[in-house]
């Protein structure tokens, strides 16, 4: 009896969690690091890997830094070089974190909620903290993410030069709709 | 300077209009290159074409030999739709290995996102697109191999 009752628990349990992890391998991660010199750099990348576990506020976010589409090839090129990314040796960026006060939101039930995350930016192999506000749609059991940011590109080992031509600074906006 | 009004141009003249012509050149190939845009992927030529399960069996088999074979080359990959997903405004198809959960997935070039919206799931199709390798995802503890710029192979 005991044994069945251990047993119906972890099913339950464990059907609690995934239940709560809202997917998708379509989330959209945009760069924008254009000047008023160079209208440019700027790309998106619509294959990012994404994952928010409603329960316990886990985020994660994975996506190939090579899968960045530009619209002009020298500069894509540029971009994935050894100088810049290194997209060879370091094939992805990686963000891993959660939403702060999770407990504060009841995501079970539609509405938009204005959240904090907090996490780990790994670019190049270098992690950096960042904290974001971000705002969640819930819409029948699917959440539609949306955050935007800026980074300081020198904390990623990457050097812009002094051309003007590149924002040390990038803006970079996240769009997702789990389900 | 009698030398000179014999041959028309002073030396001086020359070098000035050699600069000129070498300024107007760098210019125009600088303007060449920032201008340039990637060309309609339906009209390019690919250089492999690969059935979309061997294609993430070579992967898994060994992905730094197949990024270096496939990566930024624009590849033909055969298949069955086994998702749609949204991505922003657009949608991205997927061809995926049920066994390992590792997945093709394709990104549509801009004048060709309405065709992607038309395609449905369980549709033997040919995708051509640019590819951008893959990564291992600690997500999902599968191989995504992805592609930017893709378009129907007619």
């Amino acid at each position: 009896m005991k044994k069945t009752i251990l047993f119906l628990s972890l099913i339950a349990v464990c059907g609690g969690v995934f239940a709560q992890a809202k997917k998708t391998t379509s989330a959209t991660v945009a760069f924008d690091a254009t000047t008023p010199t160079d209208a440019l750099p700027k790309a998106e990348n619509k294959t990012v890997i994404a994952e928010i576990d409603t329960k316990s506020g886990q985020i994660g976010f994975e996506a190939a830094v090579k899968n960045f589409s530009f619209t002009n090839p020298t500069i894509q090129e540029h971009f994935n070089s050894e100088r810049w990314l290194n997209s060879t040796q370091y094939p992805a960026f990686t963000f891993m974190g959660k939403i702060n006060d999770v407990s504060k939101y009841n995501f079970a039930k539609n509405g938009t909620y204005n959240v904090t995350v907090t996490g780990l930016l790994t670019v190049k192999d270098k992690s950096n903290t960042v904290t974001t506000p971000a705002t969640i749609v819930v819409k029948n059991g699917a959440l539609v993410a949306n955050a935007s940011f800026s980074i300081v590109l020198a904390d990623y080992g990457v050097s812009v030069g002094n051309s003007g031509k590149i924002a040390g600074e990038p803006k970079i906006t996240v769009a997702a709709e789990l389900k | 300077m009698e030398a000179t009004k014999k041959n028309g141009w002073s030396w001086g003249k020359k070098i000035l209009v050699a600069f000129v012509v070498l300024f107007l050149l760098g210019g125009a190939g600088f303007w060449y290159i920032m201008n340039e845009e990637f060309a309609d992927t339906s009209s390019a030529k690919a250089a492999y074409t690969v059935n979309a399960m061997d294609l993430i069996q070579e992967f898994q088999q060994g992905d730094s030999a197949a990024n270096k074979k496939y990566a930024e080359q624009i590849v033909t990959v055969n298949g069955r739709i086994t998702e749609i997903e949204t991505a922003d405004t657009t949608a991205n198809i997927k061809f995926t290995d049920t066994l390992t959960g590792s997945y093709v997935i394709f990104d549509f070039q801009a004048q060709h996102a309405n065709d992607a919206k038309a395609l449905k799931v369980g549709d033997s199709v040919s995708l051509k697109g640019s590819c951008s390798g893959s990564i291992y995802s600690q997500l999902r503890k599968a191989h995504m191999i992805s592609f930017k710029r893709a378009a129907i192979n007619n």
